[in-house]
């Protein structure tokens, strides 16, 4: 799986995401790091805001394309 | 025998923290699993792991129960505190000594113990 279609799946989730950023840690397209800075996550704990990330990423997670996922996400209040 | 979901449930509910991971402390398949057990064990945590490799059933049956897709999970007193990174980011901040002094008293034990599944 290319980072840029992780990419395009957060984008949809955080449309008024200020920074939307994948790596590919091993560069095998399924070890990815995230990071989302939205105010989606504006007072939300860390693990209801980490649930918003996976739920986006439910299909690649569900099916293998992702085999590792690291998430740091961010609200902007 | 209990069902592998009963006895899933009965890990979270009944130990005090619990880390399901890939492969056991001795020998860690995972370098999230290797994240997750560091951060417990530098906070001071006692920690009942299970592996899930064993059987792909696991894992299934416990994101169905957490409704959380990967692993690892950590549960402090039966609540999902999340996976890697968030029990990494809660001890750098000093939350996950604070969240276990409230959950299990600030004299809690800091013993290591490995839980293996019955598959049926």
């Amino acid at each position: 799986m290319e980072a840029e279609a992780i990419r395009a799946l957060l984008a949809g989730a955080f449309p008024d995401a200020a920074e939307v950023d994948v790596v590919d840690r091993t560069g095998g397209g399924d070890h990815f790091q995230v990071t989302v800075t939205s105010p989606a996550f504006d007072g939300l704990s860390l693990i209801d805001q980490h649930r918003l990330v996976n739920d986006a990423l439910a299909e690649p997670l569900r099916d293998g394309s992702i085999h590792e996922l690291r998430i740091k996400t961010k609200g902007t209040a | 025998m209990k069902t592998l979901h009963e006895q899933i449930t009965d890990v979270i509910a009944e130990e005090p923290v619990a880390l399901f991971m890939k492969g056991t402390p001795q020998m860690v398949m995972c370098g999230n699993s290797l994240r997750a057990l560091q951060a417990l064990h530098g906070a001071g945590a006692p920690i009942t792991t299970v592996d899930i490799l064993p059987d792909p059933r696991i894992r299934q049956e416990l994101s169905a129960i957490s409704g959380w897709p990967t692993i690892p999970q950590v549960f402090v007193k039966g609540e999902l505190i999340g996976g890697a990174d968030i029990t990494e980011e809660l001890y750098a901040s000093g939350e996950l000594q604070a969240k276990l002094d409230e959950a299990l008293g600030s004299e809690h034990s800091q013993e290591v113990k490995v839980v293996t599944l019955e598959l049926g």
